[in-house]
């Protein structure tokens, strides 16, 4: 250490309870901000895993306008073998074929109006968790027998189980009278009242029978083995669709718009709260580094009477800032690493809060993103706060003037 | 107490000593507090109109079912007590506003495309005053008694059913014998909502009407009570509980909609947890700053031990120092709070995130709520753990022994 | 009575490895109405000795008397009701509370002992007349000098009417004629009211009007005679 760098130091620890509340106020924060980005981010990933593996999957190939009315005119014509071509051509994705209609599915005893999804039943497990969620009897098999499997609370409300028969009545494609009678064979339960309550998939042919759907669809539904991947991947597949029909791709956020802006508004209040603990953590520190250089005019007096220059001083304070925002910065950073690790391990469940992530397709339990990125942001943001917090008291020192500086006390 | 005003004095005086210090602590605390009231009006805003909207999209604070309609919500389970009866029982009370009404799911029909929806049944002039739906901004018109034979549908729905004001609809629904009870209806109204799922997913016949579409007589599938506000309904439950057959189930909205019951609580939460985090942030500063004025002062703290003072008036004097100086952050705060607050009642267009916000229930104008609760929540909190923080400091100050104290060079 | 009364009071600093008798085996009685002046070269044990009667230091033997109470084993409560209540003080060396005023420093004792404003305020101005610095009581002590700063804390011990002045170089900061003016001032409240001085001081004039002069070295009594007074 050379003779500047040991002197700011010592200045440092001439008042060690000052300087460790002040790095406490640091790790503090620090440990905060790593903790909180590190979760944030951990509920982002699971936000948008979860809502898009029940049904979305990460893009979706569908008719112009389908998205927003999900008409059923608005078909995809030969969907099956499309979704077949597709395959073939991308053989690390996973697709699958849809329908979709509204019916009014009828028991002995109840009715209920429930959408109808008419799906692969071979490859419909690749892109959705609700196949692989059947607490009941099995998932379907083959694409054209007359099978259904339907939601646990629908089951429930129509009261209807394993073997038991479901009359559709509903509206086909050119808007004719469609109705079929299908056995239910699975029950699935995802646990999201909203999904189980709503939703019921039969085998696409059948669908496409019963809709008069003529060998159309409604959506070719592509996951990809992660969002990157899927981000990547999307303009080829794009440009491998038929180009006379118009097709259009989808990629998730247009698929689920609200999920992007829901984390942005969340987001963007997250962002408040760490913005107000960094400009706490730079008062403290402006506070404490100009004290520190206040209290000492009279010493810096001398020095500059002996030929120093407030130059060199505020280098000094701006040496000794940094020090303290390295201590604050390591600390914190480990405190972080620590929770952090902690977390992404075992998880965070807030009591009374189960509620509340159902709702947002969140499990109960939170596992944090451990990244470079999501421990080092807060802490590095903080430290340069630090620095400018001491741009103050440094620049002070050029309105010193030795005698008067030596006056004082 | 005779001391309070000398030290009070002394405290004062020694806060301004250091000017610097002190308007850098102020600022420190002024912001925090500040963030803390902003914040929170924020959130408050927010979630009370992700509840409101919840609440008014299922009209009535208290409900009455059959016990078996939540989990089954079919016309089976419908209340067996017809209108005429109810309207005996009740016209000897006084609640605000009361309302039966037939509501089941149903599909709805257009000559394209069909879909779910809630079928409520309803008496428009009995439910006026429960205020989900403004009747005079509908377009065209809204129903005009329970025997009208329109339907009034979201523009929403309208647009995905291809249809409009004026076009034939078929509504299909079960009757008790699980028939298909289905029948045609014009419409003659189309209505807007702040929350899309509510323009989407309800529609709108004549009570009487839905009674006899669904061969149900003159009963109803709930009946539902007004409140003075959503967050009072004690008075009206117990009201409904006393005068309603005890073999029926009566609930709040919070029991009803649980979701928007558990965040009311979990919001609760969250605001004491944001102002206490917030605080520490700032209990570091504040304790360094209490230490560095005890640190300059340990001669004078001598001295005044020396002629007679009391290690409690030491003791006391740093800890009036500490709540002058938060005091005087606070009301800063505050009035920072207010000000900034005050302009934004209008609503902030956060339409940029609208469709993230519908996700989570909420509109696309955010109105902040100021509840003067929350404003004396953080002033307390800011004033009890900082009179905590300042323990430390004054007791050590307290302890000093007057020699050493006088004659410490430094 | 006795005003104070010291028994073989001893007391050792440790300086590094040596050890420093400030006051080695001092035994003192102090009557009623006295008027010491306590003389040492410097480090001979004025301010230590001056300290144990006002109970502001431990001896680490011996006993301390003041008024017939045993003070050296007084609560610190107690200690600081008792200066509070009978004993001014003038220290050699920061005296005053910076953030008060010349007045408000003088009024200081009397308020934290209960007196009322306009007591206070007639006793105040008062006093400072006899120190002769009317006029400056709204000042700071960092707008006065040293001798000024010096009357106003002499002014502040003796104020409240205690029985017993301690006075730690009062006159160090202070030129012949005001010197004399203050110590004129101490006598006379010595001869009308009975209070009793205990003076710290180097100063040959101070010691003009002591009744009984105490010599010190290196913490022992060398010399205790009685002299008439100036
Ligand atoms: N806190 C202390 N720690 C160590 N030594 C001390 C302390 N206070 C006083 N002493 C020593 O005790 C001896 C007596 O000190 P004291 O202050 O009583 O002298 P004094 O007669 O008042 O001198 P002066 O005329 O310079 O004020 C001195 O040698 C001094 O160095
Ligand atoms: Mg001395």
């Amino acid at each position: 250490m050379n003779i500047v760098a040991r002197l700011a130091w010592r200045n440092l620890w001439r008042h060690r309870r000052r300087t460790w509340l002040t790095v406490g106020a640091m790790v503090f924060s620090n440990t905060l901000l790593v903790f909180m980005i590190s979760m944030q981010f951990g509920m982002y990933d699971l936000m948008i895993d979860n809502t898009l593996k029940v049904f979305t999957g990460h893009m979706q190939v569908q008719a112009p306008g389908y998205k927003d009315d999900q008409k059923m005119r608005q078909t995809v014509p030969d969907i099956v073998p499309l979704a077949g071509r597709l395959r073939a051509e991308f053989p690390t994705e996973k697709i699958a074929a849809r329908g979709w209609a509204f019916a009014l599915a009828s028991s002995e005893e109840r009715s209920y109006g429930v959408g109808i999804f008419g799906v692969e039943p071979e490859y419909e497990p690749q892109v959705s968790s609700i196949p692989g969620l059947i607490a009941e009897g099995r998932y379907l098999q083959q694409s054209d027998a007359p099978e259904i499997v339907i939601g646990a609370v629908l089951a429930r409300n129509l009261r209807v189980g394993i073997g038991d028969e479901l009359t559709l009545l509903g509206s086909g494609r050119d808007g004719s009278f469609a109705a079929a009678v299908a056995t239910v064979v699975g029950i699935f339960e995802s646990g999201v009242p909203d999904v189980d309550r709503s939703f019921a998939q039969m085998p696409i042919v059948a669908f496409q029978d019963v809709f008069f759907m003529e060998g159309a669809g409604h959506q070719v539904v592509i996951s990809a083995p992660t969002l990157e991947e899927a981000e990547r991947i999307l303009p080829d597949i794009d440009a491998a669709l038929p180009s006379d029909e118009g097709l259009v791709m989808h990629d998730w956020d247009a698929l689920q718009p609200g999920l992007k802006q829901a984390i942005k508004a969340d987001m963007s209040s997250a962002f408040f709260m760490y913005g107000i603990l960094v400009v706490l953590v730079a008062f403290s520190v402006l506070n404490t580094q100009l004290m520190s250089v206040l209290e000492r005019t009279h010493e810096f007096g001398i020095v500059m009477s002996l030929g120093l220059k407030p130059g060199q001083l505020g280098r000094l304070v701006m040496l000794e800032t940094a020090m303290l925002g390295l201590i604050g910065f390591v600390l914190g950073a480990i405190g972080g690493v620590i929770v952090t690790s902690y977390f992404s391990a075992n998880g965070l469940s807030i009591p009374g809060m189960e509620e509340m992530a159902a709702n947002f397709n969140l499990p109960p339990r939170i596992y944090f993103q451990a990244t470079p990125w999501t421990m080092a942001i807060g802490p590095f943001v903080v430290f340069v706060f630090t620095l400018l917090a001491a741009v103050y008291p440094a620049l002070r020192l050029h309105k010193l003037h030795p005698v008067e500086a030596m006056r004082v006390n | 107490m005779r001391m309070l005003p000398v030290l009070t004095r002394l405290a004062w005086r020694y806060l301004w000593r250091n000017h610097r210090r002190t308007i850098i602590m102020v600022s420190a605390i002024s912001v925090g507090v500040w963030s803390m009231i902003f914040m929170t009006a924020l959130s408050r805003g927010m979630v009370d109109q992700v509840i409101e909207d919840g609440v008014s999209a299922l009209p009535g604070h208290v409900q009455v079912h059959n016990p078996k309609f939540l989990d089954d919500p079919s016309v089976v389970n419908r209340i067996p007590i017809g209108d005429a009866e109810l309207s005996r029982a009740f016209s000897s009370t006084d609640f605000k506003a009361w309302a039966s009404r037939v509501r089941v799911p149903a599909v709805i029909a257009s000559e394209y495309e069909s879909r779910g929806v809630t079928l409520l049944g309803i008496d428009p002039v009995a439910e006026r005053e429960f205020g989900y739906l403004s009747y005079d901004d509908v377009e065209g018109r809204f129903l005009e008694d329970a025997d009208d034979n329109g339907i009034v549908i979201g523009r929403k729905l309208a647009d995905k059913l291809e249809t409009r004001v004026g076009k034939r609809v078929v509504l299909m629904s079960q009757d008790p014998d699980n028939e298909i009870a289905d029948r045609g209806f014009r419409i003659v109204g189309l209505f807007d909502a702040e929350v899309p799922a509510f323009e989407e997913g309800n529609v709108f016949i004549g009570k009487r009407t839905a009674q006899k579409m669904l061969h149900i007589g003159d009963t109803t599938t709930e009946i539902v009570f007004l409140g003075d506000n959503y967050r009072d309904i004690e008075p009206t439950y117990d009201k409904v509980l006393a005068s309603i057959d005890g073999s029926l189930d009566v609930s709040r909205w919070s029991e009803v909609a649980t979701y928007l019951g558990s965040m009311l609580t979990v919001m609760d939460g969250f605001v004491l947890i944001f102002m206490v985090v917030i605080f520490l942030a700032l209990s570091f500063g504040l304790v360094n700053t209490l230490v560095m004025a005890v640190f300059e002062r340990v001669r004078e703290i001598g001295l005044m031990l020396a002629l007679g003072m009391k290690p409690s008036n030491i003791l006391g004097q740093i800890i009036i120092e500490s709540m002058l100086l938060l005091l005087v952050g606070l009301v800063i705060g505050n009035l920072l709070a207010v000000a900034t607050i005050h302009p934004l009642r209008g609503g902030i267009d956060i339409s940029v995130v609208a469709e993230g916000m519908e996700m989570m229930g909420a509109a696309s104008v955010l109105y902040p709520r100021l509840y003067v609760s929350d404003m004396i929540l953080a002033n307390v909190i800011v004033l009890f753990l900082g009179f905590l923080a300042s323990l430390s400091p004054a007791w050590r100050a307290s302890r000093y022994e007057p020699v050493e104290a006088i004659t410490k060079v430094g | 009575m006795t005003a104070v009364r010291c028994v073989d009071l001893c007391k050792t600093y440790r300086q590094g490895d040596e050890d420093i008798k400030a006051l080695d085996h001092v035994s003192i009685d102090i009557e009623e109405a006295g008027f010491v002046c306590l003389s040492a070269p410097s480090g001979g044990g004025k301010t230590t000795l001056l300290n144990a009667i006002g109970g502001l230091d431990m001896p680490d033997s011996g006993e301390v008397w003041v008024a017939d109470r045993r003070i050296d084993q007084m609560s610190k409560g107690e200690l600081a009701e008792l200066r509070l209540s009978s004993i001014g003080f003038v220290f050699q060396a920061y005296n005053l509370i910076p953030v008060l005023t010349a007045r408000e420093n003088i009024e200081f004792v009397m308020q934290v002992q209960g007196v009322p404003a306009k007591q206070r305020a007639e006793q105040s101005l008062a006093i400072l007349e006899e120190v002769g610095l009317s006029g400056l009581e709204d000042r700071r002590p960092a707008e006065m000098s040293g001798g000024q700063q010096q009357r106003v804390a002499v002014a502040r011990a003796i104020v409240s009417r205690p029985a017993l002045v301690l006075a730690d170089e009062p006159t160090a900061n202070l030129d012949s004629k005001t010197s004399d003016e203050l110590m004129t001032l101490f006598t006379e409240l010595n001869r009308h009211h009975n209070t009793t001085f205990v003076i710290a001081t180097h100063d040959q004039r101070v010691m003009r009007y002591a009744k009984r002069l105490v010599r010190m070295l290196d913490g022992r009594i060398v010399d205790d005679i009685a002299q008439d007074a100036a």
